[in-house]
Protein backbone atom coordinates (compact mmCIF):
# COMPACT_ATOMS: atom_id res chain seq x y z
CA UNK A 1 0.00 0.00 0.00
CA UNK A 2 1.29 3.36 -1.50
CA UNK A 3 1.66 5.65 1.99
CA UNK A 4 0.62 9.12 1.03
CA UNK A 5 2.92 12.05 2.73
CA UNK A 6 0.90 14.97 4.20
CA UNK A 7 2.95 17.79 3.80
CA UNK A 8 3.31 19.52 7.46
CA UNK A 9 2.77 23.26 7.70
CA UNK A 10 3.87 25.41 9.94
CA UNK A 11 7.39 24.58 10.86
CA UNK A 12 9.23 27.40 8.57
CA UNK A 13 11.09 30.04 10.45
CA UNK A 14 8.48 32.63 8.64
CA UNK A 15 5.68 30.39 9.63
CA UNK A 16 6.97 30.41 13.30
CA UNK A 17 7.09 33.95 13.81
CA UNK A 18 3.26 34.65 13.03
CA UNK A 19 3.63 38.23 11.52
CA UNK A 20 2.87 37.45 8.16
CA UNK A 21 -0.10 35.41 9.04
CA UNK A 22 -1.07 37.99 11.32
CA UNK A 23 -0.61 40.44 9.00
CA UNK A 24 -2.63 38.75 6.22
CA UNK A 25 -5.51 38.34 8.82
CA UNK A 26 -5.61 42.17 9.88
CA UNK A 27 -5.51 43.22 6.20
CA UNK A 28 -8.23 40.88 4.94
CA UNK A 29 -10.43 42.31 8.14
CA UNK A 30 -9.43 46.02 7.22
CA UNK A 31 -10.52 45.40 3.23
CA UNK A 32 -13.65 44.36 4.20
CA UNK A 33 -14.39 47.00 6.49
CA UNK A 34 -13.32 49.54 4.56
CA UNK A 35 -15.40 48.50 1.05
CA UNK A 36 -18.31 48.29 3.51
CA UNK A 37 -17.61 51.90 5.27
CA UNK A 38 -16.96 53.65 1.77
CA UNK A 39 -20.22 52.01 0.34
CA UNK A 40 -23.06 50.54 2.78
CA UNK A 41 -25.03 49.01 -0.22
CA UNK A 42 -22.12 46.04 -0.61
CA UNK A 43 -23.43 44.91 2.36
CA UNK A 44 -25.97 41.80 1.93
CA UNK A 45 -28.25 42.32 5.16
CA UNK A 46 -31.52 43.17 4.32
CA UNK A 47 -33.35 46.02 6.50
CA UNK A 48 -35.69 42.70 7.71
CA UNK A 49 -39.18 43.94 9.16
CA UNK A 50 -39.38 46.64 5.52
CA UNK A 51 -37.89 44.58 3.51
CA UNK A 52 -38.56 40.92 3.72
CA UNK A 53 -36.51 38.14 2.43
CA UNK A 54 -37.30 37.39 -0.94
CA UNK A 55 -34.53 33.96 -1.20
CA UNK A 56 -37.04 31.27 0.68
CA UNK A 57 -36.31 27.97 -0.91
CA UNK A 58 -38.74 25.84 -1.89
CA UNK A 59 -36.85 23.15 0.37
CA UNK A 60 -37.88 25.90 3.05
CA UNK A 61 -39.22 24.60 6.20
CA UNK A 62 -41.87 27.25 7.48
CA UNK A 63 -45.37 26.97 9.17
CA UNK A 64 -47.15 23.62 8.17
CA UNK A 65 -49.94 23.22 6.41
CA UNK A 66 -52.61 20.57 5.73
CA UNK A 67 -53.30 19.68 2.04
CA UNK A 68 -56.82 19.10 0.18
CA UNK A 69 -57.97 16.77 -1.93
CA UNK A 70 -58.83 17.42 -5.75
CA UNK A 71 -62.48 17.76 -3.84
CA UNK A 72 -61.50 20.19 -1.47
CA UNK A 73 -61.57 17.86 1.57
CA UNK A 74 -58.95 16.89 4.01
CA UNK A 75 -56.44 14.55 2.67
CA UNK A 76 -55.67 13.41 6.03
CA UNK A 77 -56.47 10.06 6.66
CA UNK A 78 -56.02 10.58 10.38
CA UNK A 79 -53.15 7.64 10.43
CA UNK A 80 -50.71 8.88 12.96
CA UNK A 81 -47.73 8.59 11.16
CA UNK A 82 -46.87 12.00 11.38
CA UNK A 83 -47.93 12.16 15.33
CA UNK A 84 -45.49 9.01 15.97
CA UNK A 85 -42.30 10.71 14.01
CA UNK A 86 -42.42 13.69 15.28
CA UNK A 87 -39.63 13.90 17.88
CA UNK A 88 -41.51 16.64 19.99
CA UNK A 89 -44.81 14.83 20.28
CA UNK A 90 -46.37 18.24 19.42
CA UNK A 91 -48.80 17.25 16.91
CA UNK A 92 -52.05 15.95 18.42
CA UNK A 93 -54.62 14.35 16.33
CA UNK A 94 -58.23 13.03 16.80
CA UNK A 95 -59.70 10.39 14.64
CA UNK A 96 -62.98 9.58 13.61
CA UNK A 97 -65.27 7.77 11.23
CA UNK A 98 -65.50 9.60 7.48
CA UNK A 99 -68.85 9.62 6.34
CA UNK A 100 -69.00 10.90 2.91
CA UNK A 101 -67.52 8.10 1.53
CA UNK A 102 -64.52 9.52 -0.04
CA UNK A 103 -62.45 7.39 2.86
CA UNK A 104 -62.74 5.56 6.23
CA UNK A 105 -61.04 7.90 8.66
CA UNK A 106 -60.47 11.31 8.74
CA UNK A 107 -58.82 13.67 11.53
CA UNK A 108 -61.99 15.21 13.87
CA UNK A 109 -59.25 17.87 15.79
CA UNK A 110 -55.79 18.21 14.24
CA UNK A 111 -53.09 20.54 15.87
CA UNK A 112 -49.69 21.50 16.28
CA UNK A 113 -48.26 23.36 19.23
CA UNK A 114 -45.90 25.60 17.39
CA UNK A 115 -43.52 26.48 20.77
CA UNK A 116 -42.79 22.32 20.69
CA UNK A 117 -42.25 21.84 17.22
CA UNK A 118 -38.56 22.47 16.43
CA UNK A 119 -39.87 22.29 12.28
CA UNK A 120 -37.80 19.09 12.16
CA UNK A 121 -39.41 17.82 8.86
CA UNK A 122 -40.26 14.92 10.15
CA UNK A 123 -44.11 14.90 9.73
CA UNK A 124 -43.71 15.89 6.32
CA UNK A 125 -41.96 12.67 5.50
CA UNK A 126 -43.79 10.39 7.57
CA UNK A 127 -46.94 11.04 6.10
CA UNK A 128 -47.86 8.55 3.52
CA UNK A 129 -50.77 10.30 1.60
CA UNK A 130 -48.83 14.08 1.15
CA UNK A 131 -51.77 15.31 3.89
CA UNK A 132 -49.25 18.00 5.80
CA UNK A 133 -46.57 20.18 4.26
CA UNK A 134 -44.38 22.88 5.63
CA UNK A 135 -44.45 24.84 2.33
CA UNK A 136 -46.67 28.17 3.55
CA UNK A 137 -42.77 29.94 3.81
CA UNK A 138 -43.96 31.60 6.63
CA UNK A 139 -41.22 31.48 9.08
CA UNK A 140 -42.31 34.19 11.81
CA UNK A 141 -45.13 33.63 13.51
CA UNK A 142 -46.31 35.55 16.55
CA UNK A 143 -48.94 35.43 19.35
CA UNK A 144 -49.77 36.98 22.75
CA UNK A 145 -50.30 33.76 24.67
CA UNK A 146 -49.40 30.08 24.67
CA UNK A 147 -52.77 29.27 23.62
CA UNK A 148 -52.29 30.73 20.43
CA UNK A 149 -49.44 28.96 19.35
CA UNK A 150 -51.52 25.66 19.21
CA UNK A 151 -52.67 25.83 15.53
CA UNK A 152 -55.74 24.24 14.73
CA UNK A 153 -56.97 22.13 11.93
CA UNK A 154 -59.12 24.79 10.39
CA UNK A 155 -56.21 26.90 10.34
CA UNK A 156 -53.42 24.31 9.26
CA UNK A 157 -56.44 23.87 6.17
CA UNK A 158 -56.48 27.49 5.69
CA UNK A 159 -52.90 28.22 4.43
CA UNK A 160 -51.80 27.55 1.23
CA UNK A 161 -48.52 26.48 -0.19
CA UNK A 162 -46.28 29.32 -1.98
CA UNK A 163 -45.26 26.60 -4.33
CA UNK A 164 -46.88 24.45 -6.74
CA UNK A 165 -48.03 21.02 -5.98
CA UNK A 166 -45.79 19.10 -7.44
CA UNK A 167 -43.12 20.56 -5.01
CA UNK A 168 -43.83 18.08 -2.30
CA UNK A 169 -41.28 16.32 -0.14
CA UNK A 170 -43.54 13.03 0.24
CA UNK A 171 -44.43 12.56 -3.71
CA UNK B 1 -8.95 80.35 36.16
CA UNK B 2 -6.44 78.82 38.32
CA UNK B 3 -8.76 76.18 39.82
CA UNK B 4 -9.79 75.84 35.85
CA UNK B 5 -6.47 74.94 35.20
CA UNK B 6 -6.24 72.31 37.60
CA UNK B 7 -9.34 70.43 37.51
CA UNK B 8 -9.23 70.70 33.60
CA UNK B 9 -7.06 67.73 33.18
CA UNK B 10 -9.56 65.86 35.63
CA UNK B 11 -12.14 66.82 33.68
CA UNK B 12 -10.24 65.34 30.34
CA UNK B 13 -9.88 62.05 32.19
CA UNK B 14 -13.28 61.72 32.96
CA UNK B 15 -14.20 62.41 29.37
CA UNK B 16 -11.85 60.45 28.24
CA UNK B 17 -12.50 57.54 30.29
CA UNK B 18 -16.01 57.10 31.33
CA UNK B 19 -17.65 59.27 28.63
CA UNK B 20 -16.24 57.27 25.71
CA UNK B 21 -17.22 53.83 27.08
CA UNK B 22 -20.66 54.60 25.17
CA UNK B 23 -18.47 55.93 21.90
CA UNK B 24 -15.97 52.58 22.19
CA UNK B 25 -18.94 50.33 22.64
CA UNK B 26 -20.76 51.45 19.50
CA UNK B 27 -17.18 51.49 17.74
CA UNK B 28 -16.91 48.02 18.72
CA UNK B 29 -20.67 46.83 17.22
CA UNK B 30 -20.42 48.73 14.33
CA UNK B 31 -16.81 47.94 12.97
CA UNK B 32 -17.36 44.30 13.92
CA UNK B 33 -20.33 44.22 12.19
CA UNK B 34 -18.62 46.18 8.83
CA UNK B 35 -15.41 43.44 9.53
CA UNK B 36 -18.27 40.84 9.27
CA UNK B 37 -20.59 42.39 6.47
CA UNK B 38 -23.32 43.54 8.68
CA UNK B 39 -24.38 46.81 9.39
CA UNK B 40 -24.34 46.64 13.10
CA UNK B 41 -26.81 48.65 15.50
CA UNK B 42 -29.06 51.30 13.29
CA UNK B 43 -32.66 50.99 14.96
CA UNK B 44 -32.48 52.73 18.19
CA UNK B 45 -33.36 56.30 17.95
CA UNK B 46 -34.70 59.25 19.21
CA UNK B 47 -37.52 61.24 17.49
CA UNK B 48 -35.86 59.60 14.44
CA UNK B 49 -32.65 60.64 15.06
CA UNK B 50 -30.19 57.62 15.51
CA UNK B 51 -26.76 59.26 15.10
CA UNK B 52 -25.68 56.13 13.19
CA UNK B 53 -26.27 53.90 16.15
CA UNK B 54 -25.11 56.12 18.85
CA UNK B 55 -27.87 55.63 20.69
CA UNK B 56 -28.33 52.21 20.91
CA UNK B 57 -25.46 51.78 23.85
CA UNK B 58 -27.08 54.43 26.22
CA UNK B 59 -29.87 52.42 26.03
CA UNK B 60 -28.23 49.22 27.17
CA UNK B 61 -26.76 50.86 29.70
CA UNK B 62 -30.32 52.69 30.89
CA UNK B 63 -31.21 48.62 30.98
CA UNK B 64 -27.94 47.43 32.73
CA UNK B 65 -29.17 50.46 35.58
CA UNK B 66 -32.80 49.48 35.79
CA UNK B 67 -32.34 45.62 36.32
CA UNK B 68 -32.58 44.28 39.38
CA UNK B 69 -29.80 42.95 41.61
CA UNK B 70 -29.25 39.82 42.29
CA UNK B 71 -27.35 37.99 44.40
CA UNK B 72 -26.99 34.26 44.20
CA UNK B 73 -27.77 32.26 47.31
CA UNK B 74 -24.51 30.16 47.01
CA UNK B 75 -21.90 33.00 47.43
CA UNK B 76 -20.57 33.16 50.93
CA UNK B 77 -18.11 36.02 50.65
CA UNK B 78 -20.25 38.64 49.60
CA UNK B 79 -17.93 41.45 50.63
CA UNK B 80 -15.26 40.00 48.13
CA UNK B 81 -17.91 39.32 45.34
CA UNK B 82 -18.85 43.07 45.37
CA UNK B 83 -15.73 44.45 45.46
CA UNK B 84 -14.38 42.77 42.73
CA UNK B 85 -15.91 44.61 39.93
CA UNK B 86 -15.12 47.41 42.01
CA UNK B 87 -11.23 46.41 41.88
CA UNK B 88 -11.25 45.90 38.36
CA UNK B 89 -13.31 49.61 37.55
CA UNK B 90 -11.48 51.27 39.80
CA UNK B 91 -7.68 49.97 38.84
CA UNK B 92 -8.56 50.83 35.06
CA UNK B 93 -10.02 54.25 35.56
CA UNK B 94 -6.93 55.11 37.67
CA UNK B 95 -4.43 54.03 35.47
CA UNK B 96 -5.89 56.52 33.27
CA UNK B 97 -4.97 59.34 35.01
CA UNK B 98 -1.15 59.89 34.66
CA UNK B 99 -1.30 60.06 30.83
CA UNK B 100 -0.41 63.44 29.71
CA UNK B 101 -3.11 65.12 27.37
CA UNK B 102 -1.03 68.26 26.31
CA UNK B 103 2.18 70.08 26.83
CA UNK B 104 2.73 71.89 30.05
CA UNK B 105 1.26 75.05 29.00
CA UNK B 106 2.04 79.04 31.45
CA UNK B 107 -0.48 81.46 31.79
CA UNK B 108 -0.16 84.23 34.00
CA UNK B 109 3.62 82.87 35.14
CA UNK B 110 1.80 79.42 36.76
CA UNK B 111 3.29 76.33 34.39
CA UNK B 112 0.20 73.75 34.48
CA UNK B 113 0.63 70.28 33.55
CA UNK B 114 -2.14 68.65 31.87
CA UNK B 115 -2.29 65.36 33.53
CA UNK B 116 -4.74 64.55 36.02
CA UNK B 117 -2.00 63.17 38.70
CA UNK B 118 1.08 65.36 37.63
CA UNK B 119 3.85 63.53 39.07
CA UNK B 120 7.40 62.04 37.82
CA UNK B 121 6.30 58.43 38.33
CA UNK B 122 3.99 58.29 35.16
CA UNK B 123 4.86 54.61 33.86
CA UNK B 124 5.66 53.03 36.77
CA UNK B 125 2.11 54.61 37.68
CA UNK B 126 0.83 52.75 35.05
CA UNK B 127 2.63 49.34 35.44
CA UNK B 128 1.18 49.38 39.03
CA UNK B 129 -2.34 49.68 38.81
CA UNK B 130 -3.13 48.39 35.43
CA UNK B 131 -1.61 45.46 36.97
CA UNK B 132 -4.12 45.41 40.09
CA UNK B 133 -6.88 44.89 37.54
CA UNK B 134 -6.10 40.98 37.32
CA UNK B 135 -6.46 40.84 40.85
CA UNK B 136 -10.13 42.16 40.44
CA UNK B 137 -10.71 39.44 38.07
CA UNK B 138 -9.23 36.36 40.23
CA UNK B 139 -11.44 37.80 43.69
CA UNK B 140 -14.25 37.55 41.33
CA UNK B 141 -13.60 34.10 40.05
CA UNK B 142 -13.27 32.62 43.45
CA UNK B 143 -15.66 34.54 44.84
CA UNK B 144 -18.22 33.71 42.65
CA UNK B 145 -18.08 30.02 44.17
CA UNK B 146 -18.32 27.99 40.81
CA UNK B 147 -16.41 26.08 38.66
CA UNK B 148 -16.18 27.87 35.89
CA UNK B 149 -15.38 31.52 37.07
CA UNK B 150 -12.40 29.60 38.79
CA UNK B 151 -11.26 28.18 35.92
CA UNK B 152 -10.92 31.87 34.69
CA UNK B 153 -9.88 33.40 37.41
CA UNK B 154 -6.76 30.82 37.32
CA UNK B 155 -6.09 31.70 33.57
CA UNK B 156 -5.97 35.02 34.35
CA UNK B 157 -3.77 34.36 36.85
CA UNK B 158 -1.59 31.84 34.45
CA UNK B 159 -2.07 34.71 32.08
CA UNK B 160 -0.26 37.67 34.23
CA UNK B 161 2.77 36.00 35.18
CA UNK B 162 3.39 35.24 31.22
CA UNK B 163 3.13 39.37 30.18
CA UNK B 164 3.85 41.00 32.96
CA UNK B 165 7.66 40.48 32.86
CA UNK B 166 7.84 40.93 29.02
CA UNK B 167 6.12 43.79 29.18
CA UNK B 168 8.04 45.75 32.26
CA UNK B 169 11.09 44.80 29.89
CA UNK B 170 9.55 46.48 27.13
CA UNK B 171 9.43 49.47 29.08
CA UNK B 172 12.67 49.22 30.69
CA UNK B 173 14.22 49.59 26.93
CA UNK B 174 11.68 52.97 26.67
CA UNK B 175 12.89 54.21 29.92
CA UNK B 176 17.01 53.80 28.70
CA UNK B 177 15.90 55.01 25.33
CA UNK B 178 14.28 58.59 26.91
CA UNK B 179 16.29 58.49 30.18
CA UNK B 180 13.27 59.10 32.09
CA UNK B 181 9.86 57.80 33.65
CA UNK B 182 8.04 60.78 33.31
CA UNK B 183 5.28 60.67 30.76
CA UNK B 184 5.73 64.13 29.30
CA UNK B 185 9.32 64.09 29.23
CA UNK B 186 8.84 60.89 27.03
CA UNK B 187 6.57 62.79 24.62
CA UNK B 188 8.37 65.84 24.21
CA UNK B 189 11.39 63.61 23.22
CA UNK B 190 9.08 62.35 20.78
CA UNK B 191 8.54 65.99 19.24
CA UNK B 192 11.97 65.96 17.80
CA UNK B 193 12.84 64.83 14.51
CA UNK B 194 15.06 62.09 13.84
CA UNK B 195 17.90 62.67 11.16
CA UNK B 196 15.80 66.16 10.28
CA UNK B 197 12.80 64.44 9.09
CA UNK B 198 11.49 60.89 10.63
CA UNK B 199 9.35 62.49 13.80
CA UNK B 200 10.87 60.63 16.75
CA UNK B 201 8.16 58.61 17.84
CA UNK B 202 8.79 55.27 19.85
CA UNK B 203 7.96 53.11 17.77
CA UNK B 204 10.19 54.01 14.83
CA UNK B 205 13.32 54.22 17.90
CA UNK B 206 12.46 50.82 19.24
CA UNK B 207 10.33 49.01 17.25
CA UNK B 208 10.52 45.82 18.66
CA UNK B 209 10.24 46.55 22.35
CA UNK B 210 7.05 48.86 20.79
CA UNK B 211 5.86 45.33 18.80
CA UNK B 212 6.21 43.51 22.27
CA UNK B 213 4.53 46.41 24.39
CA UNK B 214 1.87 46.55 22.24
CA UNK B 215 1.12 42.36 22.64
CA UNK B 216 1.64 42.82 26.68
CA UNK B 217 -0.84 46.11 26.34
CA UNK B 218 -3.40 43.82 24.50
CA UNK B 219 -2.89 41.02 27.47
CA UNK B 220 -3.15 43.66 29.88
CA UNK B 221 -6.75 44.15 28.92
CA UNK B 222 -7.92 40.64 28.86
CA UNK B 223 -8.81 41.78 24.90
CA UNK B 224 -9.16 39.19 21.97
CA UNK B 225 -6.76 37.15 20.80
CA UNK B 226 -6.21 37.30 24.76
CA UNK B 227 -9.14 36.82 26.49
CA UNK B 228 -8.75 33.16 27.32
CA UNK B 229 -9.74 34.21 31.16
CA UNK B 230 -12.73 35.06 29.61
CA UNK B 231 -13.58 32.41 27.20
CA UNK B 232 -17.23 32.04 26.57
CA UNK B 233 -17.07 29.65 24.21
CA UNK B 234 -15.40 27.16 26.86
CA UNK B 235 -15.94 28.06 30.49
CA UNK B 236 -19.43 30.36 30.08
CA UNK B 237 -18.62 33.82 30.48
CA UNK B 238 -16.11 32.50 33.95
CA UNK B 239 -15.63 35.42 36.19
CA UNK B 240 -18.46 37.14 35.31
CA UNK B 241 -20.99 34.28 34.77
CA UNK B 242 -22.45 35.14 38.17
CA UNK B 243 -22.56 39.17 37.88
CA UNK B 244 -25.79 40.47 36.95
CA UNK B 245 -27.16 44.18 36.23
CA UNK B 246 -24.97 46.91 37.24
CA UNK B 247 -22.27 44.72 39.10
CA UNK B 248 -22.01 43.12 35.84
CA UNK B 249 -21.59 46.86 33.94
CA UNK B 250 -18.63 47.60 36.22
CA UNK B 251 -16.95 44.87 34.92
CA UNK B 252 -17.87 45.97 31.56
CA UNK B 253 -17.13 49.34 31.98
CA UNK B 254 -13.26 48.43 33.65
CA UNK B 255 -12.75 46.57 30.43
CA UNK B 256 -13.24 49.35 28.00
CA UNK B 257 -11.62 51.96 30.11
CA UNK B 258 -8.84 49.59 30.28
CA UNK B 259 -8.69 49.39 26.66
CA UNK B 260 -8.74 52.81 26.33
CA UNK B 261 -6.03 53.59 29.08
CA UNK B 262 -3.99 50.97 27.46
CA UNK B 263 -4.02 52.77 24.08
CA UNK B 264 -3.26 56.03 25.27
CA UNK B 265 -0.26 54.67 27.26
CA UNK B 266 0.44 52.98 23.88
CA UNK B 267 -0.18 56.48 22.33
CA UNK B 268 2.36 58.32 24.63
CA UNK B 269 5.08 55.83 24.25
CA UNK B 270 5.37 55.00 20.80
CA UNK B 271 3.13 57.21 18.96
CA UNK B 272 3.97 60.08 20.38
CA UNK B 273 1.40 61.52 22.81
CA UNK B 274 -0.28 64.61 22.26
CA UNK B 275 2.63 65.42 19.27
CA UNK B 276 1.06 66.40 16.45
CA UNK B 277 4.08 65.26 13.59
CA UNK B 278 6.48 67.82 12.25
CA UNK B 279 4.96 70.18 14.51
CA UNK B 280 6.06 70.14 18.51
CA UNK B 281 4.98 72.84 20.81
CA UNK B 282 7.70 75.12 19.81
CA UNK B 283 7.22 74.93 15.95
CA UNK B 284 3.71 75.51 16.18
CA UNK B 285 4.12 78.66 18.63
CA UNK B 286 6.78 80.70 15.58
CA UNK B 287 4.22 79.35 12.96
CA UNK B 288 0.68 79.76 14.48
CA UNK B 289 -0.80 81.83 11.31
CA UNK B 290 0.60 78.62 9.29
CA UNK B 291 -1.46 76.46 11.58
CA UNK B 292 -4.71 78.19 11.51
CA UNK B 293 -4.72 78.48 7.76
CA UNK B 294 -3.97 75.15 7.51
CA UNK B 295 -6.98 74.73 10.11
CA UNK B 296 -9.09 77.13 7.52
CA UNK B 297 -8.88 74.75 4.52
CA UNK B 298 -8.84 71.24 6.57
CA UNK B 299 -12.06 71.28 8.42
CA UNK B 300 -14.46 72.53 5.51
CA UNK B 301 -12.50 69.94 3.36
CA UNK B 302 -13.08 67.22 5.83
CA UNK B 303 -16.66 67.99 6.64
CA UNK B 304 -17.50 68.41 3.09
CA UNK B 305 -16.08 64.63 3.07
CA UNK B 306 -18.06 63.81 5.66
CA UNK B 307 -21.48 65.10 4.72
CA UNK B 308 -20.87 63.35 1.08
CA UNK B 309 -20.07 59.98 2.58
CA UNK B 310 -23.16 59.99 5.02
CA UNK B 311 -25.57 61.49 2.05
CA UNK B 312 -24.31 57.93 0.15
CA UNK B 313 -24.96 55.87 3.12
CA UNK B 314 -27.62 57.35 4.80
CA UNK B 315 -30.11 57.04 3.00
CA UNK B 316 -30.79 53.68 1.97
CA UNK B 317 -34.28 54.19 4.22
CA UNK B 318 -36.60 57.05 3.39
CA UNK B 319 -37.08 57.89 6.99
CA UNK B 320 -33.50 58.39 7.55
CA UNK B 321 -33.45 61.24 5.19
CA UNK B 322 -34.56 63.93 7.67
CA UNK B 323 -31.66 62.92 10.26
CA UNK B 324 -28.97 63.85 7.27
CA UNK B 325 -30.66 66.90 6.42
CA UNK B 326 -30.45 68.04 9.97
CA UNK B 327 -26.87 66.40 10.60
CA UNK B 328 -25.81 68.47 7.30
CA UNK B 329 -27.21 71.99 7.99
CA UNK B 330 -25.85 71.51 11.56
CA UNK B 331 -22.76 70.63 10.62
CA UNK B 332 -22.50 73.31 7.61
CA UNK B 333 -23.39 75.76 10.32
CA UNK B 334 -20.69 74.51 12.69
CA UNK B 335 -18.17 75.43 9.72
CA UNK B 336 -19.08 78.55 9.07
CA UNK B 337 -18.86 79.66 12.21
CA UNK B 338 -15.82 77.68 13.32
CA UNK B 339 -14.31 79.78 10.11
CA UNK B 340 -15.13 83.10 10.84
CA UNK B 341 -13.85 82.50 14.22
CA UNK B 342 -10.69 81.58 12.46
CA UNK B 343 -10.89 84.44 10.11
CA UNK B 344 -11.28 86.68 13.50
CA UNK B 345 -8.24 84.96 15.20
CA UNK B 346 -6.06 85.35 11.92
CA UNK B 347 -6.96 89.40 11.55
CA UNK B 348 -6.68 90.05 15.15
CA UNK B 349 -3.48 87.90 15.73
CA UNK B 350 -2.60 85.99 18.98
CA UNK B 351 -1.05 86.88 21.52
CA UNK B 352 1.46 84.18 23.26
CA UNK B 353 -0.98 82.98 25.69
CA UNK B 354 -3.89 82.79 23.13
CA UNK B 355 -1.92 80.41 21.15
CA UNK B 356 -0.71 78.35 24.17
CA UNK B 357 -4.51 77.94 24.71
CA UNK B 358 -5.23 76.92 21.00
CA UNK B 359 -2.03 74.63 20.58
CA UNK B 360 -3.35 72.92 23.57
CA UNK B 361 -6.57 72.16 22.43
CA UNK B 362 -5.12 70.98 18.64
CA UNK B 363 -2.72 68.78 21.08
CA UNK B 364 -5.40 67.04 23.01
CA UNK B 365 -7.32 66.98 19.96
CA UNK B 366 -4.51 65.32 18.13
CA UNK B 367 -4.09 62.73 21.29
CA UNK B 368 -7.70 62.19 21.02
CA UNK B 369 -7.84 61.27 17.88
CA UNK B 370 -4.52 58.78 18.44
CA UNK B 371 -6.17 56.95 21.16
CA UNK B 372 -9.66 56.82 19.10
CA UNK B 373 -7.24 55.51 16.24
CA UNK B 374 -5.93 52.91 18.40
CA UNK B 375 -8.57 51.89 20.35
CA UNK B 376 -10.06 51.02 16.67
CA UNK B 377 -6.76 48.73 16.10
CA UNK B 378 -8.02 47.34 19.32
CA UNK B 379 -11.36 46.62 18.12
CA UNK B 380 -9.73 45.77 14.92
CA UNK B 381 -7.64 42.53 16.58
CA UNK B 382 -10.47 41.51 18.57
CA UNK B 383 -12.09 40.43 15.39
CA UNK B 384 -9.59 39.35 13.55
CA UNK B 385 -7.86 36.75 15.81
CA UNK B 386 -9.12 33.76 17.54
CA UNK B 387 -8.15 33.43 20.99
CA UNK B 388 -4.77 32.19 22.08
CA UNK B 389 -4.88 28.76 24.19
CA UNK B 390 -3.29 29.50 27.71
CA UNK B 391 -0.34 27.54 27.26
CA UNK B 392 -0.03 29.38 24.09
CA UNK B 393 0.04 32.38 26.12
CA UNK B 394 2.31 31.05 28.50
CA UNK B 395 4.95 29.86 25.26
CA UNK B 396 4.38 33.05 23.89
CA UNK B 397 5.29 34.69 27.25
CA UNK B 398 8.04 32.84 28.39
CA UNK B 399 10.03 31.40 25.78
CA UNK B 400 9.34 34.28 23.13
CA UNK B 401 8.85 37.86 24.37
CA UNK B 402 10.86 37.84 27.38
CA UNK B 403 14.37 36.68 25.60
CA UNK B 404 13.62 39.29 22.78
CA UNK B 405 12.68 41.75 25.66
CA UNK B 406 15.81 41.14 27.21
CA UNK B 407 17.96 41.19 24.11
CA UNK B 408 16.49 44.61 23.30
CA UNK B 409 17.79 45.68 26.47
CA UNK B 410 21.01 44.53 25.69
CA UNK B 411 21.57 46.34 22.62
CA UNK B 412 19.75 49.25 23.72
CA UNK B 413 22.10 49.56 26.43
CA UNK B 414 25.31 48.66 24.21
CA UNK B 415 23.94 51.40 21.63
CA UNK B 416 23.27 54.08 23.98
CA UNK B 417 27.03 53.63 26.11
CA UNK B 418 29.05 53.52 22.62
CA UNK B 419 26.59 56.71 21.34
CA UNK B 420 27.88 58.43 24.87
CA UNK B 421 24.58 60.25 25.57
S1 LIG C 1 -41.77 19.59 12.13
FE1 LIG C 1 -40.92 17.99 13.46
S2 LIG C 1 -41.36 18.73 15.51
FE2 LIG C 1 -42.65 19.93 14.15
S3 LIG C 1 -44.58 18.85 14.10
FE3 LIG C 1 -43.35 18.08 12.40
S4 LIG C 1 -42.33 16.29 13.18
FE4 LIG C 1 -43.08 17.43 14.95
S1 LIG D 1 -51.07 14.20 8.30
FE1 LIG D 1 -50.44 12.41 7.19
S2 LIG D 1 -49.32 11.18 8.65
FE2 LIG D 1 -50.38 12.70 9.83
S3 LIG D 1 -52.29 11.64 10.41
FE3 LIG D 1 -52.73 12.78 8.52
S4 LIG D 1 -52.38 11.27 6.90
FE4 LIG D 1 -51.39 10.46 8.74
Amino acid sequence: MAVKVVPRYGNTLKEKSYIWAVVAGMKLTLKNFTTNLSDTSCIPTCEYPETQPSDITDRYRGLHLLTKRDDDTVRCVACFMCATACPSECIFIEAQERTDGVDEKEPKTFSIDLLECIFCGYCVEACPCDAIRMDTGIFSIIAATREEFIVDKEKLLSHTGIFGKENSLAQ
Amino acid sequence: MHLFMILFPIMLTLIFSLVTIPLLVWMERRVAALIQNRLGPNRCNIKGMRLGGIIQPIADMMKLIFKEEFYPAHIKQKFYYILAPGIVFGAAFLSFIVVPYADDITLDGFTYHIQALPIELGILWFVAIASLGVYGIIIAGWSSHNKYSILGALRASSQVISYEIAMGLAIVSFLITYDSISLNTMVQAQGELLFGFIPAWGIIMQPLAGLIFIVTAFAETNRAPFDAPEGESEIVAAYHTEYSAMKFALFFMGEYIAMSASSAIIVTLLFGGYQIPFLNTQVMHQHINLVLIALLILVPLLSMGFIRWMQKNNSCDLSHRRETKYATILITVFVICFESFLFYLLSSGLSYEQSSVGIMILQILSFAFKVMLMNFVFVWVRWTFPRFRYDQIQHLGWKILIPLALLNIFFTAIFVILAGV
